[in-house]
């Protein structure tokens, strides 16, 4: 059974549709988008129906998640972070919702598609950038030199700081996609070693097969982490414009 | 939702995010310098060559950057 790896990334329109030369059929990646979208809502729906005091399961679930965003923006942000958290919340549930069924054998990773993880990397950025000129207008310039640089070195730090700055999206975009990718890469190769090898030597692939699906899991939870802090980490740097020195002006 | 605490997790995420940020400030960098070549001043190997470099330092000073952060979020201030 000879089987690329690359199989599990192909899209398979299931309904072609066409709207002016655009291709915006329904394959694998939306059906499965729209899946991790009515999961989370229900998660959340259900979780949050009850209200208890003393929480139950469900709802110390999403207590926890939502905790636990609230913590990575108090961290990176402070206070004031905390208007940019119904965005920040959604990016990291779909992410992590979309990590975590791409596990689940048959289904898609959607974060495996540069195309989706570049256009949160867009909206990211292009948030962090309206902000930071609606805040502190052309003053916002200013991220392109790092305090204390000397007046002969700015035609050397001006590239290299804008270059830097234009490197945040695509580096965004291409962490995601990247992981995503070798980790079912590599799982596709194991299983396929696996089914080729039968079962006397079979076992050994398979048995890594199962490791790597662990890792993975953690890769899920750990590359939608990364992500959210990062998008707070732009989004801050906007905020207050190099560190903390919005109280010296 | 321990995995970012786990000093193990955390470590492979900090390496696997400093690693694309040299990637990625190499990409632009040399994408910038290959559009000015192209497009702009037909210059041919020079702004490839010159938009490296600068993407280079700009990888670098991105990773060291992100290292630092990590340094400071973690507590370990050993200077």
């Amino acid at each position: 059974m000879e089987e690329s790896p690359l199989h599990p990334f192909e899209l398979h329109n299931y309904v072609p549709i066409s709207l002016g030369g655009l291709d915006i059929s329904i394959n694998k990646a939306v059906l499965i988008m729209w899946v991790v979208v009515a999961l989370i809502a229900l998660l959340m729906v259900m979780a949050g129906s009850a209200r208890k005091l003393v929480p139950g399961k469900l709802q110390s679930l999403a207590e926890m998640l939502v905790d636990f965003i609230r913590g990575i923006i108090l961290d990176t942000m402070g206070e004031g972070g905390m208007k940019f958290f119904p965005l920040i919340a959604t990016l990291f549930l779909f992410i992590l919702f979309c990590n975590l069924i791409g596990l689940i054998p048959g289904s898609y990773t959607v974060t495996s598609q540069i195309v989706v993880t570049a256009v949160f990397a867009t909206v990211v950025y292009a948030l962090s950038l309206v902000m930071g000129f609606v805040l502190h207008g052309a003053k916002f310039l200013g991220i392109l030199v790092p305090p204390g640089t000397p007046g002969w070195l700015l035609p050397l730090m001006i590239p290299i700081e804008l270059i830097s700055q234009l490197a945040r999206p695509i580096s965004l975009a291409v962490r995601l996609f990247a992981n995503m990718t070798a980790g079912h890469v590599i799982l596709g190769v194991l299983f396929g070693l696996a089914i080729s090898g039968g079962l006397l030597i079979g076992w050994l692939p398979f048995a890594f097969t199962i490791a790597m699906n662990g890792l993975e899991v953690g890769i899920a939870f750990i590359q939608a982490y990364i992500f959210t802090v990062l998008t707070c980490v732009y989004l801050g740097d906007a905020f207050h414009l190099h560190g903390h020195d919005e109280h010296a002006h | 939702m321990p995995p970012p605490q786990d000093p193990i997790y955390a470590g492979l995420g900090q390496a696997v995010r400093i690693g694309t940020e040299l990637l990625a400030a190499l990409i632009v960098g040399g994408g910038l310098g290959w559009a000015a070549d192209t497009y702009l001043l037909g210059s041919a190997p020079w702004g490839l060559i010159v938009g490296l470099l600068f993407g280079a330092a700009a990888g670098v000073r991105n990773a060291y950057k992100a290292a630092q952060r990590w340094q400071d979020s973690s507590g370990r201030t050993d200077k």
